[in-house]
């Protein structure tokens, strides 16, 4: 793997996650005030961007690598997802959810790698 | 979470069929890349090639359609529990594979499936307790 992989891997990762974390916030948001309010449709239209993005540059993965190469890599964003849902969203996050998003995580990468 | 709708708007209920999309649309992805790698060098690190192919286009409308779900699932569910639980899939795969396409699975994925699975368990725990607080 070269380093230009290696980059387009983590850009298509954190474009996932930035995806997920706006699409929470606008459904948030949409709960208060609807979908007539200019910061849900914000977050809204951020989320498919970053997606989109992730979607094309996996896309673009796919072509060069395995899907059980890249799977790994995927379950990353389970725990990516976990703490910054926590951080960003002030979600509770309790032992028991860390040491099951760690197990699941752990699980996605032995199943790929075998 | 705020009032969960009951019946076909449960939120439980489409967090299953937003599972369902992605492994079909996994699968769609996965055809439509390889047919397309080899179309030109210099574009395929985009994946823009990849829209060459009706698979993907097809796949492509079982996203939009999951996105809609998924959107329906984070309005009512934390995304802390919501997504660890979506990743049932990572275990739904090999072992669909496993028993339609008769295909052998090693012991290290067995551990694997078994670490996913008991990761389920607990945090499932947690989504219980959500429940329970309606």
């Amino acid at each position: 793997m070269t380093w230009w992989s290696l980059v387009l891997i983590l850009v298509w990762l954190a474009t996932f996650v930035a995806g997920q974390l706006f699409f929470k916030r606008a459904m948030e948001l949409s709960s208060v005030t609807g979908f007539h309010n200019r910061k849900t449709i914000a977050f809204l239209g951020a989320g498919i961007f970053s997606m989109t993005i992730s979607f094309l540059l996996n896309l673009g993965l796919l072509q060069r690598f395995d899907l059980s190469y890249l799977y790994p890599f995927q379950g990353l964003s389970i725990i990516m997802i976990g703490l910054l849902a926590a951080a960003i969203l002030k979600e509770k996050l309790t032992w028991r959810l860390t040491i099951g998003t760690l197990l699941i995580t752990a699980g996605v990468v032995l199943v790929s790698m075998s | 979470m705020r009032d969960r709708p009951s019946g076909f708007g449960n939120p439980w209920l489409q967090l299953g069929l937003n599972i369902i999309c992605v492994v079909l649309y996994e699968l769609l992805l996965k055809t439509g890349a390889k047919a397309t790698a080899d179309l030109s060098q210099t574009w395929s690190w985009t994946g823009i090639t990849g829209l060459a192919s009706p698979l993907i286009w097809l796949a492509i409308v079982v996203i939009i359609l999951d996105l809609m779900i998924w959107l329906y699932v984070l309005k009512y569910i934390p995304l802390s529990i919501a997504f660890p639980l979506s990743r049932v899939v990572d275990v739904l795969v090999p072992i669909s594979c496993w028993l339609i396409l008769k295909e052998e699975i090693s012991t290290l994925r067995w551990c694997g499936i078994a670490l996913v699975i008991i990761g389920l368990a607990i945090v499932a725990r947690p989504a219980a307790r959500l429940e329970e607080r309606l």
